[in-house]
């Protein structure tokens, strides 16, 4: 029996497996990023929820899950924003790659640090080795509101030179601070 | 006799038949892969055009669009859901993350050089009566103990940062370490020689000068746990080694003090090559 046209159909379903992960992840994605629904229109979702299924205890499970889901997914972004500062207004992602141990993503992030606002675009490479996943930043892209200031703009183009995102992130949180504490100083004088 | 000649013939049967079978089954199983192939190559071209008309849809629409048809209250938490997801996910980029548990919070910290994310260290924290470290993963020689004690209670976001500037520091040091190991090693003579926290790095390399080549001994300290340049090198070279190649040792000293040490190395091997 030959074995070789064995492997080739294993390999072709290996490879047909990762291409229909990745269109799934993709179609996903374009719909997930098409979509927008205001935080309003989910409060009136949440209220509509608990009136459609008020009497209904059994076989309802799923939908107080998804509520209880989203209120606790809300407090851990909240906390998190709060405790560092930072808060993300808005995040979308592409997957440009997807295989067993690769994804390659094309991430657009804005937000803002205290009153330092920042749009970033990046490209995020994670990679699953045998005990855990090394993330690579590529081409990053900063633009900082206060990018006139010339200690700013060569903070920004180090930054972006070596895709140093984490030091971005820690350095912005300190200078963030700094400049509140200034501003505070300031009109304290005043 | 007549026994032994039938029993040839049975084992001649037997073999026969057990070699049918193999054949049958190998076979079935080419068949089976087969109909698998034809199952996942339909599903593949089905997404495919699904993705396609999304991308055309797209093309021309500025800005974002719900969905004409009126989205059931489930589609819309779920969506909801999904966002916060991923925003959550990539929080750590920000070198922090963290999620609310029962009795406190549970902080992950993740380390990174320039672009290079690696090892992440957890913290579960109770917040009450007050703030205290119930587990953590983070190493034995970073003094978790008395950064805690110095900041925990009194400024937990200062506690957190000061951790994280050790740990950030001990990863790059040792990620400087593992690059000069990995790409320089015909370079290296012998093991290089580092301690668990990567603050005292030993080793020898080849330098050459007029087509021989001379043993240099390095050896850095990192004074500054929080810092991923040493505070000390010295360099030294084997006493047969010609004056001028003091000097030589002078500048890579002065180099493995202000640039990372594999990005060093490297100027420094390219520089051997321009001079040979």
């Amino acid at each position: 029996m030959d074995n070789s046209i064995l492997h080739v159909y294993e390999d072709e379903i290996q490879s047909l497996e990762e291409e229909i992960e990745l269109l799934a992840e993709k179609y996903e994605e374009s719909q997930q990023e098409s979509t927008f629904f205001s935080d309003e229109e989910i409060l009136m979702s949440i209220k509509s929820f608990q009136r459609e299924f008020q009497g209904e205890s059994k076989g309802r499970e799923p939908l107080s899950d998804l509520k209880v889901q989203l209120e606790s997914l809300q407090t851990d972004l909240s906390f998190l924003m709060k405790f560092t500062g930072i808060q993300f207004t808005s995040h979308s992602k592409k997957t440009v790659e997807k295989n067993r141990n690769r994804t390659v993503q094309m991430h657009r992030l804005s937000g803002n640090c205290h009153s330092l606002s920042f749009q970033l675009e990046f490209q995020l490479l994670e990679m699953q080795n045998k005990e855990n996943v090394t993330a690579v930043i590529t081409d990053l892209s900063i633009i900082m509101e206060s990018g006139e200031d010339s200690d700013v703009s060569k903070f920004v183009s180090s930054t972006e030179a070596h895709g140093n995102l984490s030091t971005f992130f820690r350095s912005l949180s300190c200078y963030a601070e700094w400049c509140e504490h200034r501003r505070c100083t300031f009109l304290h004088f005043k | 006799g007549v026994f032994a000649h039938l029993e040839m013939l049975e084992m001649r049967a037997h073999k026969a038949a057990v070699k049918r079978e193999e054949m049958e089954r190998q076979e079935e199983k080419l068949a089976r892969l087969k109909a698998r192939v034809e199952e996942l190559r339909l599903q593949r071209d089905e997404l495919r055009a699904k993705v396609d008309l999304q991308e055309k849809g797209q093309l021309g629409k500025e800005g974002v669009v719900s969905d004409p048809a009126q989205p059931s209250a489930q589609a819309v938490l779920e969506w909801k859901i999904k966002s916060l997801k991923a925003m959550l996910q990539i929080f750590y980029l920000t070198g922090i993350s963290s999620k609310l548990t029962k009795r406190g919070v549970c902080f992950s910290i993740s380390t990174a050089y320039e672009g290079t994310y690696l090892d992440s260290y957890h913290l579960d924290l109770l917040t009450q009566p007050e703030v205290r470290i119930l587990r953590h993963s983070v190493p034995i020689f970073i003094p978790l103990e008395q950064i805690a004690k110095k900041y925990l209670q009194t400024d937990i976001r200062r506690f957190m940062s000061v951790l994280s500037d050790h740990l950030n520091a001990y990863v790059g040091r040792r990620y400087q370490a593992d690059q000069l190991q990995e790409h320089f090693s015909a370079q290296i003579e012998g093991a290089l020689q580092r301690n668990s926290l990567c603050n005292l790095l030993v080793f020898n390399y080849n330098v050459s000068s007029q087509s021989k080549t001379f043993l240099f001994n390095a050896r850095l300290l990192y004074g500054d746990p929080c810092s991923i340049l040493p505070t000390e090198v010295v360099i030294s070279c084997t006493p047969d080694a010609p004056a001028a190649l003091a000097e030589t040792a002078g500048v890579h000293s002065d180099l493995f003090r202000r640039v990372a040490l594999h990005k060093a190395f490297r100027s420094v091997c390219s520089a051997e090559e321009s001079v040979a």
